[in-house]
């Protein structure tokens, strides 16, 4: 099927298909409607293109996904940060899991039957992450793991965890990865309170932790690597549907009204246009075979500053909004955007990469 | 024309425009290497690399005029009035006469009788001056990474202090926008074939033209950016005539005015979504 083809009959399957979310704003039923996008489209064959047959996929260029994804940001099916977990945690098990795991367990993801999450940043390890200090120690045949992780996404609602935790000396490489249940005895999670009002993230303690050899992910020492290659998922398919969802963030200004401030919109759109021509390029450069490194931080470093611009004007030409309005729409992504040059690498970070890696200044 | 082709192409045409110097006339030059045919049989291969080379070098042809006039189907070898930010307008003069600017005297723009440029000239012009416009940034940027890197103070490289790294790093990834930008609104058939949209062929005719008005405003964007932090990076230097930073800023503020400056074409851009109270993807996967 091609591209276009994909693109079309999604459209008219979403079109009779209203799988719009109810009126409830909460985290739980927001959680609770990603499960079921995710079931329907899985159960009518939308959900397996682009993945490969081995973990129940249909096969086909990962560019369906990023279709698919669009879709469902534009009509406002599921929040996109969220539904674009996917892109990062099954690459990886593919990339880095026994076979026969991945297969068992990807399509309870892609399914909607559950939710996983990612345990990598520590209270203190943010930027510097691989200075991460909950530790592995192999115990007969399994190891045991204890230490602290933070800002880990639905960790709450979570079957499983992608987890970095240190099993050898300090540094890059002393750091593996695993894939833990998060029902194991001595795993406790505690949602954080943002300043958004939705409590997607949670610190989550592991206290001796027991977790079987098999659901080590790659080999001693690759979790590093394993963290890396996750990057361009993040910033290929992800960033796709982040910049729909602004695009339809965009339209929604436009159609509530705001104060005709053709300099200020005309700048809004051509950050995303900007973000929007960048982020094709790449998926086009990654579906020729290409593999994406430090590059990727220009995407991230536009998506963030389109995503604050865009939210900045908001709150400019619709006053009020924000601070006052009864609905709370543009207030909470308002204060979401807040995060966008901070989560996933800060701004800072991003730009420490392209003076080092793509502008070859040496080190600081 | 393949990737060696063009490779070949890029340097001939980098050696030529290289050796005429910053003032001097280097279009009987790419008349040598072919710019009317190049132009007529290989626009979307020869005005991305003959623009982008002219910013790189610091070299200046009145070649714009033959992207115009090409795209108006009018004959070549003409001085078309051009329209300019605040409502001016001008024409780009040909042949040895003494260039003349008041502040790029490189470029020999003369005030003009206001006159009229068809739609998908204009569209072009604006791509062409685009691919200009991101050339002059990267000779910016060039300039500042060697300058960053050779000189020291407080005994190590100014490109060791992150405050110039970040100033840097920002006018790399302006510049990466423009240049992603430029290169969709090259290709806008297939990304608009390719879209769900069933508008009617004039309003994808208009939106044609938005890809490259939004491509200009990117690179002129992109370019004063540029300006901005690459003449922070170089310092005192970069205040002289004797560094050759100024000339590439002054042609970056020249060429951002002409067919549209950044502002205008940021506020039409804007207009655009007023009317259309929707946002339009110009770009699909």
């Amino acid at each position: 099927m091609s591209v276009e083809e994909f693109r079309r009959a999604l459209g008219a399957w979403l079109d009779r298909h209203d799988l719009s979310p109810g009126t409830d704003h909460s985290l739980d039923a927001q959680v609770a409607q990603l499960a079921r996008v995710r079931r329907e489209l899985w159960a009518a064959d939308w959900m397996r293109h682009g993945w490969p047959d081995a973990v129940g996929g249909l096969g086909g260029p990962s560019v369906l996904r990023a279709v698919l994804g669009e879709q469902v940001a534009s009509r406002d099916l599921a929040e996109p940060g969220l539904w674009s977990m996917v892109e990062v945690l099954v690459p990886t098990l593919i990339d880095y899991a026994p076979p026969a795991l991945a297969a068992e367990l990807v399509p309870r993801l892609l399914s909607g039957e559950e939710q996983w999450c990612q345990g990598f940043s520590e209270p203190g390890s943010g930027s510097d992450l691989a200075s991460l200090s909950t530790r592995a120690v192999p115990r007969g045949d399994d190891w045991v793991v204890t230490g602290q992780k933070v800002w880990t996404s639905l960790a709450q609602y979570a079957a499983r965890c992608v987890l970095l935790a240190r099993t050898g000396g300090p540094g890059h490489g002393g750091i593996s990865a695993f894939f833990v249940d998060m029902d194991s005895p001595g795993i406790t999670v505690r949602p954080l309170r943002t300043m958004h009002g939705v409590d997607e993230f949670a610190e989550v303690f592991f206290d001796d932790v027991r977790v079987p050899a098999g659901r080590l992910l790659g080999s001693p020492g690759d979790g590093w690597r394993l963290a890396m290659d996750l990057l361009p998922h993040e910033r290929s398919t992800c960033f796709w549907h982040r910049v729909a969802h602004l695009y339809s963030r965009l339209d929604r200004l436009l159609a509530d009204g705001c104060e005709p401030d053709a300099d200020a919109l005309g700048a809004v759109w051509l950050d995303l246009h900007s973000v929007r021509c960048r982020s094709a390029a790449t998926q086009r450069a990654l579906a020729d075979g290409g593999r994406l490194g430090p590059e990727t931080s220009v995407d991230k470093i536009l998506l963030a500053g389109a995503e604050q611009r865009l939210f900045d004007t908001a709150r400019g030409l619709l006053p009020g909004s924000v601070e006052l309005a009864p609905d709370g729409t543009w207030r909470t992504e308002y204060l979401y955007s807040r995060a966008a040059t901070i989560y996933g690498g800060t701004a800072e970070i991003q730009r420490n990469i392209v003076a080092r890696r793509l502008l070859d200044l040496g080190k600081e | 024309m393949d990737a060696a082709e063009r490779a070949l192409l890029e340097d001939a045409l980098r050696k030529s425009l290289t050796t005429c110097g910053p003032e001097a006339e280097p279009g009987s030059a790419l008349a040598e290497l072919g710019w009317a045919e190049m132009l007529a049989a290989e626009p979307d291969t020869a005005i991305p690399l003959v623009f982008r080379l002219l910013g790189e070098t610091g070299a200046q042809a009145p070649v714009l005029n033959d992207v115009v006039l090409l795209a108006a189907g009018r004959p070549l070898g003409g001085t078309p009035p051009l329209p300019y930010a605040g409502g001016a307008w001008v024409r780009w003069a040909r042949g040895d006469g003494v260039p003349t600017g008041p502040l790029d005297p490189g470029l020999p723009l003369r005030h003009a009788e206001p006159g009229d440029l068809p739609a998908p000239a204009l569209a072009a012009g604006r791509q062409a001056l685009g691919w200009w416009l991101l050339g002059v940034g990267r000779a910016m940027l060039t300039l500042a990474r060697e300058h960053v890197l050779d000189r020291e103070q407080f005994g190590r490289p100014l490109a060791s202090f992150q405050a110039l790294r970040h100033r840097l790093a920002e006018t790399y990834v302006a510049l990466e926008a423009a240049e992603a930008v430029l290169v969709a609104a090259a290709a806008p058939e297939t990304d608009r074939s390719a879209g769900e949209n069933t508008e009617a062929p004039d309003s994808a005719d208009a939106l044609d033209h938005t890809g490259a008005l939004l491509a200009k405003a990117a690179a002129g964007r992109a370019a004063l950016t540029a300006a901005r932090h690459c003449q922070q990076a170089l310092g005192g230097i970069g205040f002289t005539a004797e560094h050759a930073l100024h000339r590439h800023i002054k042609r970056a503020l020249v060429l951002d005015g002409l067919l549209g400056s950044t502002r205008e074409l940021t506020r039409e851009a804007g207009r655009l979504l007023l009317r259309e109270t929707r946002a339009p993807r110009l770009v699909d996967l």
